[in-house]
């Protein structure tokens, strides 16, 4: 037979569990946006029989109420490590696509104002010089339409170097953020292992090591494992960043150098974990990668097209030019200059004098056009830039399309986790209001008591 | 079952993010409209854009040919024209070695007069030799001075061709060289036209007569010379033609390739500004309710 007063005690868990399930609702509407939140759940266990009754003994008792158990976060570790995998990939190809439109963005093609046009202009001017020979107009005008095409490619030669050296402060920027992140995440990590040894809630922590971790994704594209005592290790293109409370240091090894100029070298990183240096072998995603392969490969690419182009123009008009005699029946000297280690960013117009335009084939000063027709004659540069502009117009479509479709996975993503983990402000009201008319029934569970003792004591054998 | 739970975070997301699809639409298509262009940036299309500035290229090219072909028709004009001049000149002079010719009783005065009427035409025929064109003599070649024959009717011209590309390889010449039409120096025009001027006043009849035959020569000469100008002149005209023509043809399709199909643009507008409204107004609504509106 169960305690006369077994009930009072039931109705006080009650009271305490019903008040801890209105904490937790007040906390999830109250974190309904906070960033990285994962809504919270507080878990009941109904009081019944001991497992093992003492002995000679046997439990009789009708249930004693209710147990308030841990505080659950709603999460799922698999879709969390999908979710970092999906956000490297996605910030990847958002950084190549932004740095890509805004060198596009400088090429001005088609257009009247790009390279293309400018050479045309250069073309019909050796005509215009052809058709008369003698013009000082037409001369003064050919060495103008040259200029402009020198003026045109160093332009954008330029923007492709501003970029570069713009990308070099990024990476520097994001490395140091690197650093930042993994310090944070470890000691994290040693929070939680201590939080879980000594049994504090560690739903907060817990939080804050997930968001480190996905911002790390973001950064590198890097992978997080669960360690047993609750925290996350993390390598960067396999090798160990942060292990346990032990952070290494990222750093940029070769491509950059410490005032943000280029070394000459292919960008390369390592990580100092303790007394070792270990390579990052290539291949990095996120932010980190995104602007590595842009550094590496796809801005020089483009840059080394443009001067290959700016070589042919000045290569072809060069040895044209000096077949040619001048006004005086001197022979031509080379049109373009340019220094063959960076042909676009560098070539110019190396006369100045409108006479020593070699527009006559034939030496001793005779009115003759026939070498400036000879030059008015479309070369292969044209071609080759049309090309080189075709190609990059479909590395950034490509890129575009590949980071749109990428956006949907993500946000798929993004949906499943908010899905579990995202807090239903209609579910926490009706969660909030159960709690209530619990907590109200409870308390009529010890008023019902107290009548009921009342009338057992002070009522019981009473006549009058 | 499991059914999919909605959370206030997700419609809002979802809203945000659909209302940023739909303004992104629009300012794609406002961007068409406003710029009149469908090709703003290689990416739009990487092969229409290779095609655009071909095209682009190909328009440049074909307006220098249409201007050098109208510069070439200028200068033949002009070598037509003096070329006309020149042969009335030289029929002139035929007819009075004629006159000389035919009258032997012509007296020594007459013969005199007729003599030095022939030399003001040779000195004529040196003065239409050395016509110019934009301050250069059509008939002197590549020279760079002023004359193409002294005045002795010497020619003083560089030998060279002037032409004028009106096409992609093809070259039309625009001048004709001196001593093609006079003949070169020592047996040339004016010399003909001086044995005519000795036989006249020595009464050389004879010699008249040979220079009457040589002058009958001269003139088949300039009339092949200016029969081979005249087809040059009109292939430079249907050149400039044909160039007009092409920048005409290549400008349509350029525009085709790289211009806004306006009706179909504007239609577009409408229907993104639809969709967006639509995604505003059900944004609104969605956003509005909740559990709370109800209890009391």
């Amino acid at each position: 037979m169960a305690g006369t007063l077994s009930s009072l005690n039931t109705a006080l868990t009650a009271l305490r569990f019903n008040r801890v399930a209105m904490d937790v609702a007040a906390n999830n509407i109250a974190n309904a946006t906070t960033e990285g939140y994962a809504r919270r759940r507080v878990e009941g266990t109904a009081i019944g029989a001991p497992a093992q009754p003492a002995m000679w003994s046997r439990y009789d008792g009708t249930g004693g109420g209710v147990a308030t158990g841990a505080t659950e976060r709603m999460v799922d570790s698999f879709l969390d490590a999908r979710a970092r995998r999906e956000h490297g990939a996605q910030s990847y190809l958002d950084v190549r696509a932004g740095v890509l439109q805004r060198v596009e963005s400088g090429i001005g093609e088609p257009g009247d104002n790009g390279v293309a046009a400018a050479m045309a202009d250069f073309r019909s001017g050796w005509h215009d010089l052809a058709n008369n020979p003698g013009g000082d107009a037409a001369r003064s005008q050919l060495l103008a339409r040259a200029e402009t095409v020198a003026g045109a490619l160093r332009n954008q030669a330029a923007n492709i170097s501003n970029e570069q050296s713009d990308q070099r402060y990024r990476l520097q920027a994001m490395v140091s953020e690197v650093g930042t992140v993994a310090s944070d995440l470890a000691a994290t990590n040693a929070s939680v292992a201590v939080a879980k040894l000594n049994g504090t809630e560690a739903g907060t922590l817990l939080d804050q090591r997930d968001q480190l971790a996905l911002r790390l994704s973001e950064l590198t594209g890097s992978v997080a494992t669960q360690r047993a005592d609750g925290g996350l290790d993390v390598t960067v293109g396999g090798v160990a960043l942060v292990t346990g409370k032990d952070a290494g240091v990222f750093q940029i090894s070769s491509g950059v150098t410490p005032s943000g100029g280029a070394d000459g070298l292919s960008v390369g990183f390592t990580v100092v974990m303790g007394a070792t240096t270990t390579a990052v072998p290539t291949g990095l995603r996120g932010e980190v990668g995104a602007v590595t392969d842009l550094l590496a490969t796809t801005l020089p690419a483009y840059a080394d097209g443009l001067s290959a182009v700016a070589r042919t123009l000045a290569d072809a008009v060069n040895a044209q030019h000096v077949a040619g005699y001048d006004l005086a029946g001197v022979a031509g000297q080379p049109l373009f200059s340019y220094d063959p280690t960076n042909a676009a960013g560098t070539i110019a117009v190396a006369l100045t004098d409108p006479a020593s335009v070699a527009a006559s084939g034939v030496p001793g000063g005779g009115l003759d056009g026939s070498n400036a027709d000879r030059l008015g004659v479309t070369g292969a540069a044209d071609g080759d830039y049309q090309r080189l502009v075709n190609g990059y117009g479909t590395e950034v479509a490509s890129v575009q399309r590949l980071a749109a479709s990428q956006s949907l996975l993500t946000l798929q993503v993004d949906g499943a986790r908010e899905q579990l983990s995202g807090v239903n402000l209609d579910e926490e009201t009706v969660a909030m209001l159960q709690a209530q008319r619990a907590y109200e029934a409870a308390s009529r569970v010890m008023s019902v008591m107290d009548s009921v003792l009342d009338t057992l004591i002070n009522r019981t054998g009473l006549l009058r | 079952m499991t059914t999919m739970r909605v959370t206030q975070n997700m419609l809002t997301d979802r809203s945000v993010g659909s209302l940023q699809l739909g303004l992104s639409r629009l300012a794609k298509v406002q961007e068409q409209i406003s710029t009149g262009r469908v090709l703003n940036r290689p990416s739009d299309s990487p092969t229409q854009t290779t095609a655009a500035m071909r095209m682009r290229s190909s328009i440049a090219d074909q307006t220098q040919y249409v201007r050098n072909a109208e510069d070439g028709i200028g200068w033949l004009g002009i070598v037509d024209q003096t070329l006309g001049g020149m042969t009335d000149q030289v029929r002139r002079a035929r007819e009075l070695g004629l006159q000389g010719a035919s009258t032997g009783t012509t007296s020594q005065t007459a013969r005199e007069a007729l003599a030095s009427e022939v030399e003001q035409i040779r000195d004529g025929l040196v003065a239409a030799g050395n016509t110019t064109y934009l301050g250069r003599p059509v008939f002197g070649g590549v020279t760079s001075g002023s004359a193409a024959f002294d005045a002795s009717g010497g020619f003083v011209g560089v030998p060279g061709e002037v032409t004028r590309t009106i096409a992609h390889g093809v070259k039309v010449r625009v001048d004709v060289l001196g001593t093609d039409v006079v003949g070169p120096d020592g047996a040339s025009l004016f010399d003909d036209l001086d044995a005519l001027v000795t036989s006249l006043r020595t009464g050389d009849t004879p010699g008249i007569r040979t220079g009457l035959s040589a002058l009958e020569g001269r003139l088949e000469d300039l009339g092949s010379v200016r029969a081979t100008v005249g087809v040059r002149y009109s292939r430079a005209e249907q050149a400039a033609q044909r160039g007009r023509d092409a920048v005409l043809d290549l400008s349509t399709s350029l525009s085709e390739v790289e211009n806004t199909d306006l009706p179909r643009a504007l239609v577009d507008l409408k229907m993104q500004e639809v969709a967006y409204q639509a995604a505003l107004a059900s944004t609104a609504r969605v956003m509005q309710p909740s559990l709370l509106d109800f209890l009391r």
